[in-house]
């Protein structure tokens, strides 16, 4: 199993936001439309559905093709992400006008726990996806 | 009249002395390989063998993850508010 690494590398980036973005989905749904919490949803979704995995896909690739130059870990090249898709989502947050609550006091611990949450899911769930497709 | 029929004996037959006539003979070097393919299909067959059955390594998790995890647990329990924002960058 030596070709396409990329394709494969993208498809193992790929596993882990989309699985979490079922859950999430559900979880904003039934907020929204069980609880009626009111969360446009419709307005919000458009990042975490085709953004994020992408992301993800794409920075695997780069994983793949820098790594025998950077010689990171993936733990560690898995845990810069955060710092390109937080800017991001706020970005498209500010542009579709939606107002974020509490975002002084969310944006110090979130980050951070963004960081260690994307550290660890890269070091062992994606790690473990790239070795199933041979890309270890 | 006799009407000879052709069977397909006699056809191998012809065909066989076309082929004989045509191709030169094989010479003794060329019924044999160059070289022994053998011990390269073992070295691939070895190669395949060790990626694909060798026993998974057994996961160590580090202390320090180990640490990691523990913190973000307890932020996530102390900050429940970050869990959206958090559940948004996935």
């Amino acid at each position: 199993m030596k070709q396409h690494p990329y394709l494969r590398a993208y498809m193992a980036g790929i596993v882990v936001p989309t699985i979490v973005l079922l859950f999430g989905l559900t979880s904003f749904t039934v907020a929204r439309y069980v609880y009626n919490v009111p969360l446009p949803i419709e307005r919000l979704i458009v990042f975490p559905m085709s953004v994020v995995p992408n992301l993800w896909g794409v920075w695997n690739i780069l994983f793949v093709a820098s790594r025998s130059r950077t010689h990171l870990s993936l733990g560690v090249h898995g845990m810069l992400l955060p710092l390109i898709l937080v800017p991001l989502g706020l970005l498209l947050l500010r542009a579709l006008d939606f107002p974020i609550p509490y975002a002084a006091a969310i944006l110090p611990v979130g980050v951070p726990l963004a960081l260690i949450v994307y550290y660890l899911v890269w070091k062992y769930v994606v790690a473990s996806l790239n070795q199933i497709l041979g890309l270890a | 009249m006799i009407h000879k029929t052709r069977t397909g004996n006699d056809d191998s037959e012809e065909l066989k002395q076309l082929l004989q006539q045509n191709l030169p003979p094989l010479q003794d070097h060329d019924l044999e390989l160059r070289r022994d393919l053998w011990p390269r299909l073992k070295q691939r067959l070895d190669q395949e063998d060790v990626h694909d059955l060798a026993p998974r390594q057994s996961l160590r998790i580090p202390w320090f993850d180990w640490a990691l995890a523990a913190l973000a647990a307890a932020a996530l329990i102390l900050f429940p508010g970050v869990i959206p924002a958090l559940l948004y960058h996935f």
